[in-house]
C-alpha cells in the first residue's frame, strides 16, 4: 500500500461489519412479486436483522444498516428498532435500483433520505449505492442532501477523500467496499459454497489486510437465498467476529464513526 | 444438545419434513414436443423409471414418511408411481398441472389449480391438502384459491425458519412449510457440485437449523439432472437422513402433519404478502 495512513491511537486496525438491508425492494424494484421463491427479501425483516441485532450486541459490534426506502416504507417498526438500539441507520437506494436512473435519481435519493430521517428522526449521512452502481451526479446529489460519507466504490483498501467533478473534497470520504471477495452475495448466489469454506476465505481476506493497511470492510445481506439470514451463515459472521477479536489493536466501527475520524484527521490516512 | 424450543412437540427440539418433488415429463415438456422427449430431455423419465424407485427404498430403509409433490400430468403418466408412494406411507400433495409458472396465468389460474387438484385426487383416491409452486413462483391469487380448494398449507416461499400461518385475500387461512435454497438438492447439482460438497452444505445447514430448534424442509427431485435420484445421490441422501436421526429432539412428519399440528399449537395469522 502506498497510502500515507495512521489510524487514531491504538488502532491497528479498522474492521467494519455491514448489512445490506435488501428486504422485498428487490424484487419489487425487479417488478417480481415478494410471493415463493421471490420471498426470501421477506426473511430479513422476519429473522436476519433481528438475529444481527443479537448477535452484534452480544459481541459489543456497532455496525451499519444500509436500508432501501422502500424497505423502510414496509418495515417502519424494524428500521426504529434497528436505531433504537444504537446501530446507524444509512441509505441504499430506493427499490434498490440496479440499473441507470438518469433524471429519476435526485427526487429518488431524496425519497429515501425523507423516508429513514422521518422514521428515526435523525437525517442519515452515509450512502451505499445498490448493486453497486453510482454516477458522478449521485455524489452531487448526496453532498446536497448532506452526507458525509459514500462507501460504494471498489478502487481502493483504504479510506479517502471524496472527490466531485475532479475536486477534492473536505467534507466527504469515501470508505470502499469490495463486493467480489467480502461480501455475501457472490458466493451465495454464482458458486453455491458451503458457508464454511466462504469463513475460511473471508479470514484469509482479513489476515491479508491487517497485516497491510489494516482496513476491514465486510459487507452481507440479512435475507434468505443469496443472503446470509440464516443459522449456518449467522453462525460464520460470529466465528469471522470471534477470529478478529483476537488480533491485537482492533478496533469495530460503525461507518460514519470511521467516516467522522476521516474528517477530523485528513492528514492521517491520505 | 440444544433446548427444546416451545414451538416443538414436547422435549423435541427441531421438526424435519422430507419431500420429494417428482417433476418428471411435466418439466422437460417446457422445452421440446412429446416427440422430442428423448436424450436430453429424458431426465425427468429417469426420475419415474430409477429415481423416486431408489428415494422410496431410502425413505423406507430410514423409517421416514415424506411428502411427494406430483405435477398432475406427470401422476396420470405415471400413476404406478403414485400407488407406491402411497403404499408406503407417504403423502401426495399437489404441485400444478403440468409446472406451470403460476405468475403468468391470470384468469386461467383458478381452473388450471381445479383441474390438477382433481386428477391428483382421481389418481391417488384421496384430496391433496399440499401445494408447492413449479418455478417458486405464484400469482397474489395462488394461496386463495388453494384455501378455496380445502388446501392446508403451501411449501413454496423462502422467508422464515419456521412455519406460519397466512391469512389470505378471501380470509381463510393457510399454513407456509418455508424451504430454504441450500437444503434443495437442485441448487448444488444444477452447477455441478460433487457428492462430498452437497453432503457438507447440507449438515452445516442442518447442524445450525438444529443448533436454534428450527425447522428443517428438505427438498429433493427424483429427476436425474439435477435430482437425487441417481444411485451415488441417493445415498447421500441416506448418509444425510442417517446423520439427522443420530440428533436427540429430532422428529419427522410429512408436510401435511406439520402443516395440521403448527396451526392448532400456533393458530395466529398474518396477512399474506401479494
Amino acid at each position: 500500500m502506498r497510502g500515507k495512513f495512521k489510524w487514531p491511537e491504538g488502532v491497528r486496525c479498522a474492521c467494519m461489519i455491514t448489512v445490506d438491508f435488501d428486504g422485498p425492494s428487490h424484487e419489487i424494484g425487479r417488478k417480481l412479486r415478494p410471493l415463493g421463491i421471490n420471498s426470501w427479501g421477506r426473511y430479513s425483516a422476519r429473522r436476519g436483522i433481528p438475529r444481527y441485532m443479537d448477535l452484534f450486541e452480544k459481541h459489543g459490534i456497532p455496525s451499519t444498516f444500509f436500508v432501501p426506502g422502500y424497505d423502510a416504507e414496509y418495515y417502519p417498526a424494524t428500521v426504529q428498532e434497528i436505531h433504537r438500539r444504537g446501530f446507524e441507520v444509512a441509505a441504499h437506494g430506493y427499490l434498490h435500483e440496479g440499473w441507470e436512473l438518469g433524471d429519476e435519481e435526485e427526487e429518488l435519493l431524496t425519497r429515501t433520505h425523507r423516508i429513514l430521517t422521518e422514521l428515526t428522526g435523525v437525517a442519515p449521512v452515509g450512502w451505499r449505492s445498490p448493486s453497486g452502481r453510482k454516477t458522478a451526479r449521485t455524489m452531487r446529489v448526496l453532498k446536497k442532501l448532506g452526507y458525509v460519507y459514500d462507501s460504494s466504490d471498489k478502487d481502493y483498501d483504504l479510506p479517502y477523500m471524496a472527490r466531485i467533478d475532479g475536486v477534492r473534497l473536505t467534507d466527504m470520504v469515501e470508505i470502499p467496499n469490495n463486493t467480489y471477495s467480502l461480501d455475501d452475495f457472490p458466493w451465495f448466489k454464482f458458486s453455491m459454497t458451503p458457508a464454511s469454506e466462504v469463513l475460511v476465505h473471508w479470514k484469509q481476506e482479513f489476515d491479508s489486510l491487517y497485516a497491510e493497511g489494516g482496513f476491514f470492510m465486510l459487507t452481507f445481506h440479512p435475507r434468505s437465498g443469496w443472503g446470509s439470514g440464516n443459522p449456518s451463515r449467522a453462525r460464520i459472521v460470529e466465528d469471522l467476529i470471534r477470529y478478529i477479536k483476537q488480533f491485537e489493536g482492533v478496533r469495530f466501527y460503525s461507518v460514519q464513526e470511521l467516516a467522522r475520524w476521516c474528517l477530523a484527521n485528513p492528514g492521517e490516512f491520505e | 444438545m440444544p433446548q427444546a424450543t416451545a414451538c416443538w412437540p414436547d422435549g423435541q427440539v427441531c421438526g424435519v419434513t422430507v419431500t420429494v418433488n417428482f417433476d418428471a415429463e411435466s418439466v422437460d415438456l417446457h422445452e421440446v414436443a412429446k416427440e422430442n422427449l428423448y436424450g436430453r430431455f429424458s431426465y425427468g423419465r429417469y426420475g419415474m423409471r430409477a429415481g423416486v424407485w431408489r428415494l422410496l427404498d431410502v425413505l423406507r430403509a430410514q423409517g421416514v414418511k415424506g411428502t411427494c409433490f406430483v405435477p398432475a400430468l406427470d401422476a396420470e403418466n405415471h400413476p404406478q408411481a403414485v400407488e407406491a408412494a402411497l403404499k408406503d406411507g407417504h403423502e401426495i400433495a399437489a404441485r400444478g398441472y403440468a409446472f406451470e409458472d403460476h405468475s403468468k396465468l391470470g384468469d386461467a389460474e383458478a381452473a388450471t389449480l381445479a383441474k390438477a387438484h382433481a386428477a391428483l385426487t382421481r389418481i391417488a383416491g384421496r384430496a391433496p391438502v399440499g401445494w408447492r409452486a413449479p418455478h417458486g413462483l405464484l400469482s397474489p391469487a395462488t394461496l386463495g384459491h388453494l384455501a378455496d380448494l380445502g388446501y392446508r398449507y403451501d411449501s413454496s416461499f423462502q422467508d422464515d425458519d419456521l412455519p406460519y400461518v397466512m391469512r389470505t385475500a378471501g380470509g381463510k387461512d393457510i399454513v407456509e412449510l418455508p424451504t430454504h435454497q441450500m437444503l434443495d438438492d437442485s441448487t448444488l447439482y444444477g452447477p455441478r457440485h460433487g457428492h462430498d460438497r452437497v453432503i457438507k452444505t447440507w449438515k452445516e445447514e442442518f447442524d445450525a437449523l438444529y443448533g436454534c430448534g428450527l425447522f428443517v424442509n428438505l427438498v429433493l427431485h427424483a429427476r436425474g439432472d439435477y435430482g437425487s435420484g441417481r444411485a451415488s445421490r441417493a445415498r447421500v441422501v441416506d448418509e444425510f437422513l442417517t446423520y439427522v436421526q443420530r440428533r436427540p429432539g429430532v422428529f419427522f412428519m410429512t408436510c401435511a402433519g406439520m402443516a395440521e399440528w403448527w396451526q392448532q399449537r400456533h393458530p395466529q395469522s398474518e396477512a399474506a404478502p401479494v
